[in-house]
């Protein structure tokens, strides 16, 4: 019987933790820990710790919630399947946000200090770039939205900067088989939020500059109306490519400097000490780069859906 | 990498976190700092105004420094023009007493001596005529040589 390591397991012989391999490794990092049913019946083999021989499998059966051993598993669970840990530390880094702004501000004084500072410091950030790009339009949905994207993607992408394995490993201890700690290292959370952010651009540009005018802007251009269907699928390309773009953008960036970050742990593989210490040292550089790109992903993702609601809000003429 | 439900429900808790901080977290500070803006642009205006009634009374208190000073020049001048005036007076009418006594002093000593040149004219006479009745006898009498005394106190 295979199983996530590429082990065969026989009940009652002798087992041993499965030898750590590069690529074993980088895939184990890259596996999230996925919720869903299986469609086929699926064994759970433990190894007896006391006895260090294969116990008898737990049997799963087909279609009940269970958690992926192995992407292979994970991909066999389709589309209703849940990345457990992406979603839950997403939630958790939202409460986080929306507690510290939220209390930040309850000992009011005006002479702001530490966290309230850096409260109002976003907070103006935030308004003063709404401001720059809504230039015509008034909408009050738009400051929250900005800001709630900004802070949030920033402490998702900040989760980076935890060492890779320092979380998946404590999760290990806690007998959680796969713990991947930066949400937007999956591209699920970041198209998730590019879709509420689509969501909101067609909503805004059928309420704001009405349906007809919203049709004649992906009709009417750019060869005029005798070329419709033309324009139609041209313009449809466009529209699309803007929350595909928006989270593959923050998604491929966040993902590679992961990458990075898994490929310099290895480091820690090679036995010469030599490597390892410069392994420590590329760890602080790539560390201190990565907060640039953590800060500006999150200010990109912000300032494109502030621009793509400002373009939702401007009637062409036609 | 898996496209899965984790992207719906990606969205949902989006919206329910942007819902969240449009109605909880944005208000509360933004109103808190866009009061503060307010105090702080008014302090600066109430400053302002402040400065420019300070520059007011300055130039009010300036006039009527200004004033004073033109009004105590003009008593003391007035005043000085009566000093110089009362010792004017004073010593005119100084002089003048001192011409009246000289005047009625002159006066006086002139009668008084008139008066002693009567009397010793008197006198002379008396004794002319004392001496001449002595030397003539009874041969000149007053009644008849009066009109000749007369005459010769008239040539005196």
């Amino acid at each position: 019987m295979a199983s996530a390591y590429g082990v065969e397991h026989v009940v009652g012989a002798a087992c041993k933790e499965p030898e750590l391999t590069v690529t074993g490794y980088i895939q184990h990092h890259l596996t999230n820990l996925t919720l869903g049913k299986l469609p086929y019946e699926s064994e759970v083999w433990t190894c007896n710790a006391d006895s260090l021989v294969w116990d008898m499998p737990k049997v799963v059966p087909a279609d009940t919630w269970t958690f992926a051993h192995g992407s292979s598993q994970a991909a066999d669970m389709g589309f209703w399947a849940l990345h457990v840990d992406s979603i839950g530390w997403s939630i958790f880094l939202g409460i986080v946000f929306i507690t510290v702004f939220r209390f930040a501000i309850a000992k009011n004084t005006d002479t702001p200090t530490g966290l309230q500072n850096f409260v109002e410091m976003c907070v103006e950030f935030v308004n003063d770039n709404v401001q720059s790009i809504f230039t015509s339009a008034k909408n009050p949905l738009i400051g929250p939205l900005a800001l709630t994207i900004m802070v949030w993607v920033f402490l998702m992408n900040l989760m980076d900067l935890v060492p890779v394995d320092f979380l998946p490993e404590l999760a290990k201890a806690a007998g959680i088989e796969y713990f991947k700690v930066v949400p937007t290292t999956d591209p699920n959370i970041t198209l998730g939020m590019a879709l509420g952010v689509f969501i909101l651009i067609i909503y805004y540009s059928i309420t704001v500059k009405g349906l007809k005018n919203f049709v004649a802007e992906l009709t009417l251009h750019p060869f005029g109306k005798w070329l419709m269907p033309v324009n139609f699928i041209l313009e449809m390309v466009n529209f699309i490519a803007k929350p595909i773009s928006l989270g593959l953008r923050l998604f491929g960036n966040l993902y590679a400097g992961e990458m990075i970050f898994i490929l310099i742990a290895l480091m820690l593989f090679f036995s010469s000490f030599a490597i390892g210490m410069m392994g420590f040292g590329l760890h602080l550089l790539w560390a201190l780069f990565h907060i640039l790109i953590l800060a500006l992903q999150s200010f990109i993702f912000m300032v494109l859906t502030i621009v793509y609601l400002a373009m939702a809000h401007e009637t062409e003429d036609h | 990498m898996n496209i899965n439900a984790t992207l719906i429900a990606q969205a949902l808790v989006f919206v329910v976190f942007v819902a969240i901080c449009w109605k909880y977290v944005w208000p509360p500070i933004i109103s808190i700092m866009e009061e503060r803006e307010k105090r702080i642009s008014d302090g600066l205006e109430a400053a302002k105004k402040a400065d420019d009634s300070l520059e007011e009374a300055k130039l009010a208190f300036d006039k009527e420094l200004n004033q004073a000073k033109s009004e105590a020049a003009g008593i003391l001048e007035k005043a000085n023009a009566r000093a110089s005036q009362i010792v004017g007076d004073a010593s005119s009418k100084a002089e003048a007493e001192a011409e009246k006594i000289m005047t009625s002093a002159s006066t006086t000593i002139e009668n008084e001596t008139n008066k002693a040149k009567e009397e010793l004219r008197q006198q002379m006479s008396e004794i002319i005529i004392d001496t001449t009745q002595k030397i003539l006898g009874d041969e000149i009498s007053p009644e008849k040589h009066d009109a000749i005394l007369k005459k010769a106190a008239e040539e005196l």
